[in-house]
This record gives structure tokens, C-alpha cells and sequence, in this order.
């Protein structure tokens, strides 16, 4: 059939000659590839996506409520919840919001441990997107090494904090404890078998010819769409759009580090995957300057045991593994939060789908979700 | 709900029920105010020249600066703000919603723009009264628009002009707006029963067969 003479609306001549119409397909809730309880309607004209509705909120557990009803300190653990493949981050946001309205300063240890850790956990983060990603695309094998080099840090986290996926890692105003004996030089040892990893990883799919035909030009987002959409993280940068809070606006010392920002240049799948690939390689590099430097000193600032802000309002934002990750606190002088909003990542990011499918086809769906590295918990809330 | 009116027998779960209520208690009925400085940047100063009374600059306590303006020129601001060369906030990072019952305008509405080519932030927030409409920030972000549906979600501001106002977290048949002050965290449903719960002791008949079939029904027994 010549597929000129067929449009999207359903009315030019053959469509009319055919009685043709638009038909609805259900993708998920219950789809391994939507990475939790994600549901999309899209519209199809045969193969070719006319429109997609996003239906979310199954996950939705009322944490920005519930953080209502306990103290500034009690809040911590469930923020680890949003975002549970990058939990350290999500709290040293948390935390980060409690200490800039309380005006508490941080002692430089903390804060160099806190960018060890964290960067840590962008890489797990993104190991299990790697993995997850290419699981969705067809790529088997790839699930299996990512899990191996995540399990190491797995092992880290546990030994420094206690906890592996969800540690609670950070109190308000510094770390608990110290790098626990032979910590650092596990970390170290990770770090130097984490480049050649990478390289392995690249060798099965960046070059990939069905890889690439996979990814290559699919999910296009351009620079503007991007930045009007509120896009953050690897998902704006794929992009091209020089963008990141721990070089705009930075925390928690990221100014004393040396490292690059990988930008993509056509906003499709493939360049998100090439920022993310090379994001990691950066984050080993962070991870290292900051052991070399780490500065002697206190673990944790002046806080009292009961922590009440003045009246007021913070938004302190963080480069989580999704993209920025905001925490807005309005306080009342009170032992409690008066409000707690979480401006998640995953959230806005979602928001793109629609923009990236349209005109692409089915298939492409499960490439273009796998892209923006979602995770429900945060979205959700 | 008084202790005095409970048997000693129950003495064991005294504590908890008494504790949570002193927790949610609201801090007073005094209307909340930010403490603080205000901050002067650029942008203040340039929006305030340019829209004189219609904004004021909003005190903070961790020196972020922010604005406050008046609901018929809120989307004339943050158009100015986004094509405006020098503002060129071209990055909504955040929008939500706060309520503060005791205050004259009891919720504020506040968006957190950033400008990427700049660098520079500014909040800008603007009062609703109870019931009232807001324009909606569509046409100027696109990411304002799933923003918006979690806020007529949660604190159920309608959000006029919006192309999609439907709900997006919450069930489509979800009775009450979940993030305003009156509304109980386990919502109203299981309030009432909890309410109802502490208020009379629970007396089942000694029959077991009797007693499952009166929890069954939801029913709470003699009294």
C-alpha cells in the first residue's frame, strides 16, 4: 500500500475510502518494560504512534504528606523510598534542604564523604539502567554484568552504612560514621577494574549494529522541546544542553573536582545512552579525587537533637542519577515540616514521552522508556 | 477523645493513641510568615521596576530571593520572566502548592524558575483564596502541565485555561484533596473509625462465632 497517501488524522482519501480509524493500545500497567506500574494508552495508525496518554499514581504512597506528621530528623528513611536504585542520593537531597534552612555548615570530611558516596550510587544507579535497558531491547546478556560490578557497591554501602539498597545514609548536618577499615581500599580497587568493565560493556553495544539500529534517531527530543519540557539529567543533556547542578549550582564541594559533562548531540536513544555510559567513567574520576583529597576533621556540624528551623522556605536541588532533584521545605518554626514537596526527576522526565514517541513506531516504546531510566517510586511518591 | 473516659483496663495502649493527636496538632492559629531578609538581585529589582506595586519581595531566612505578586498579573510576570533577555528564565525546575489555612490568603501557589544561559533562580509565588482559579503556566513552560494536575490533585485548585485538567496521582474517583491541612493523614474514612474507635471501649460477646461476624460487619459491639 502506498503510505503517502495515508495521515495520521484518519481523513485523507484512502483512509476515507477504507473506513480506517486510529486504535487503542494499553501498554502496561503490568509490563515488565515499564520498569514498575507505568500504563500508557497509546494511539496507533497501524505500527505508527499517534498519540500517548501516560496514566501513573499506583505507586502513590502520600510521602510528602506523611513527612508532615514526623519531626525534621524522623524524615530521612522515607525519602529513600522515592528513588530507590539511587536511595543515598535522595537523602543527602533531604538533608541538604534541612541543613541550608537551618544554616548548618557541613564539615568539609562529611561533605567529601558524601560526594564518594554518592557518586558511588550514580554508578550502581546507572549499572541498573544499563542492564534493565538493554534487557528491554533484546540484550540478554548485558543484565548479568552490571549486576556483578553493582553488587560490589552493594557490598560497600553495606559496610559503611548498614543498609544495602535503602541505608538511610545520611543525619542531618554531616555522616554517621567513619569509612569503615579496608573501605577505602575495596572502593579503590573497584574504581580500577570499573574502566575496563565499562569498555566491555561498550564493546557489546556501542558499536552494536542492532544496537544501534535500535537507538540511533528513535526518541528524538531536540534542545528546546527539552528544556521547555523541564527535562533534567541525562535525559536533557542528551540533547545537548550543558545543564548539570553539580556544576550550576554547586554542593556539597563539587566545585574542588575535576570533571567533564558528557553531552549527546541528537536527543535520541543512543546519545542518552552514550551520556549515562560516560557519566560513569566521570564518577570514578570524582570518586578518586576525593579519596586522594579527603581533609581531616569532624564527621558532623553543630545540630541540636531537636531540630527546629526558623519559619520559612528552601528549595535545594541535587544532581540525582535521574536528573535534578529538588526538595522544597516550608517550615513554621516547628518541630515538623509544614510542607515537603519532592521535585522528582523521573516525574518531569515522564513528561517527554509523548514528545519522543509521537511518529515513532510501537517498538520504539520500550526503547524510548528504557532511555529516560524511570523509576515509579519517584514519580509516584 | 479524653483518658478519663477510658477503662484502666486498657491502660497498655493509652500512650499511642494520646501521642499522635499532640503531633498533628496545628502549631497555632497564628497566620505563617517567613522570617528573614528579603533578597535584592537583578531580576528583583528589574521585575519590580518594571511591575512596580504588583510585586514585593518575599523575606527568607536562607537568602533565596523570591516574589510575590498579585494573581491577574502572574502570567504577565512569568512571560516576562522567560522572554525577557536579561531574566531569560527559560527552566521551570519546580511547581507546587502550599496551604496555610490561618493565613489571609490561605494557598500560594510557587514556581521555582531557573535560567539555564544565566544561572540565576527566583521563586515566585501568588495567593489564592479559598475556591479561586489560577491561570495556568502552560502556554509559557509545557512542563507546567502535569505540575499543575498534581496540585488540582492535591489541594484542588482549578487551573484555568489548562488543556488536560484531570487527575493524575490520585484515582479518578478520589473524594478530597489529600495535601490540605483538614484532610487526616490516613484520610477521613479511617479518621472517623479511629475517632470512633478511642472514643468507647469495645465490649464483643463471649461467643466466637458472634464476635467474628460482629468485626466482620464493621460493627463495634454493645456498649
Amino acid at each position: 500500500m502506498d503510505q503517502s497517501n495515508l495521515n495520521a488524522s484518519g481523513t485523507s482519501p484512502l483512509h476515507k475510502a477504507l473506513e480506517t480509524r486510529s486504535m487503542e493500545l494499553n501498554f502496561g500497567p503490568q509490563h515488565p518494560a515499564t520498569h514498575g506500574v507505568y500504563r500508557a494508552i497509546l494511539e496507533l495508525d497501524g505500527e505508527r504512534i499517534v498519540g500517548l496518554d501516560s496514566v501513573i499514581g499506583y505507586l502513590h504512597r502520600g510521602i510528602e504528606k506523611w513527612a508532615e506528621y514526623r519531626t525534621w530528623s524522623n524524615c530521612t528513611p522515607i525519602f529513600d523510598r522515592l528513588d530507590y536504585l539511587a536511595a543515598v542520593i535522595n537523602c543527602h537531597g533531604y538533608v541538604g534542604a534541612v541543613e541550608k534552612l537551618l544554616g548548618v555548615e557541613v564539615p568539609k570530611k562529611a561533605q567529601y564523604m558524601r560526594v564518594v558516596c554518592d557518586e558511588l550510587n550514580r554508578i550502581a544507579s546507572h549499572l541498573i539502567w544499563l542492564g534493565t535497558h538493554a534487557l528491554d531491547i533484546g540484550a540478554m546478556t548485558m543484565l548479568f554484568y552490571p549486576m556483578r560490578e553493582r553488587e560490589v557497591i552493594m557490598d560497600l554501602f553495606e559496610s559503611m552504612f548498614g543498609g544495602r539498597l535503602l541505608p538511610n545514609a545520611y543525619p542531618v548536618g554531616g555522616v554517621r560514621l567513619d569509612f569503615p577499615k579496608g573501605w577505602e581500599k575495596a572502593c579503590r580497587s573497584f574504581l580500577a577494574d570499573l574502566p575496563d568493565r565499562i569498555d566491555d560493556y561498550e564493546k557489546l553495544l556501542t558499536g552494536n549494529r542492532m544496537w544501534v539500529q535500535r537507538t540511533k534517531d528513535v526518541g528524538v527530543v531536540s534542545a528546546e522541546e527539552a528544556i521547555d519540557l523541564g527535562l533534567s539529567g541525562p535525559t536533557l543533556r542528551g540533547s545537548g544542553v550543558y545543564f548539570d547542578v553539580r556544576k550550576a549550582m554547586p554542593y556539597s564541594s563539587y566545585e574542588d573536582f575535576d570533571f567533564e559533562i558528557p553531552l549527546g548531540e541528537n536527543g535520541d536513544v543512543f546519545d542518552r545512552y552514550i551520556c549515562r555510559i560516560r557519566e560513569m567513567r566521570q564518577s570514578a574520576r570524582i570518586i578518586l579525587q576525593a579519596l586522594d583529597g579527603m581533609p581531616e576533621g569532624d564527621l558532623k556540624g553543630k545540630v541540636s537533637k531537636i531540630i527546629k528551623p526558623p519559619a520559612g522556605e528552601a528549595y535545594f536541588t541535587v544532581e540525582g542519577s535521574k536528573g535534578q532533584l529538588g526538595f522544597y521545605l516550608v517550615s513554621d518554626g516547628g518541630k515538623n515540616p509544614w510542607r515537603c514537596h519532592v521535585r522528582s526527576p523521573s516525574f518531569v522526565n515522564l513528561q517527554g514521552m509523548e514528545t519522543m514517541c509521537k511518529d515513532g513506531l510501537v517498538a520504539d516504546v520500550v526503547a524510548v522508556i528504557g532511555s529516560l531510566d524511570i523509576v515509579l517510586g519517584e514519580i509516584d511518591r | 477523645m479524653t483518658e478519663e473516659q477510658k477503662p484502666p483496663a486498657e491502660q497498655a495502649d493509652k500512650p499511642k493513641p494520646a501521642a499522635k493527636p499532640a503531633a498533628k496538632a496545628p502549631p497555632g492559629p497564628k497566620p505563617w510568615a517567613p522570617t528573614g531578609e528579603v533578597v535584592e538581585t537583578d531580576v528583583t529589582r528589574r521585575l519590580k521596576e518594571r511591575f512596580e506595586a504588583a510585586v514585593e519581595g518575599i523575606p527568607s531566612p536562607v537568602g533565596e530571593a523570591g516574589v510575590r505578586v498579585a494573581k491577574d498579573r502572574l502570567i504577565e510576570v512569568l512571560t516576562f520572566l522567560k522572554e525577557d533577555p536579561e531574566c531569560a528564565m527559560n527552566f521551570l525546575s519546580d511547581l507546587t502548592a502550599v496551604h496555610f489555612p490561618e493565613n489571609e490568603q490561605p494557598l500560594e501557589v510557587v514556581y521555582h524558575c531557573y535560567s539555564i544561559p544565566k544561572g540565576h533562580s527566583l521563586r515566585v509565588r501568588a495567593g489564592l483564596d479559598d475556591g479561586e482559579a489560577c491561570p495556568t503556566a502552560v502556554e509559557i513552560w509545557k512542563t507546567a502541565d502535569w505540575h499543575e494536575r498534581e496540585i488540582h490533585d492535591m489541594f484542588g485548585i482549578v487551573f484555568e485555561g489548562h488543556p488536560n485538567l484531570k487527575t493524575i496521582l490520585l484515582p479518578d474517583d478520589w473524594e478530597g484533596h489529600p495535601f490540605r491541612k483538614e484532610y487526616p493523614l490516613g484520610g477521613p474514612k479511617e479518621e472517623a473509625i479511629r475517632k470512633d474507635a478511642l472514643s468507647r471501649p469495645v465490649y464483643l460477646p463471649d461467643d466466637p462465632e458472634e464476635a467474628r461476624r460482629i468485626i466482620k460487619e464493621g460493627g463495634r459491639g454493645s456498649e
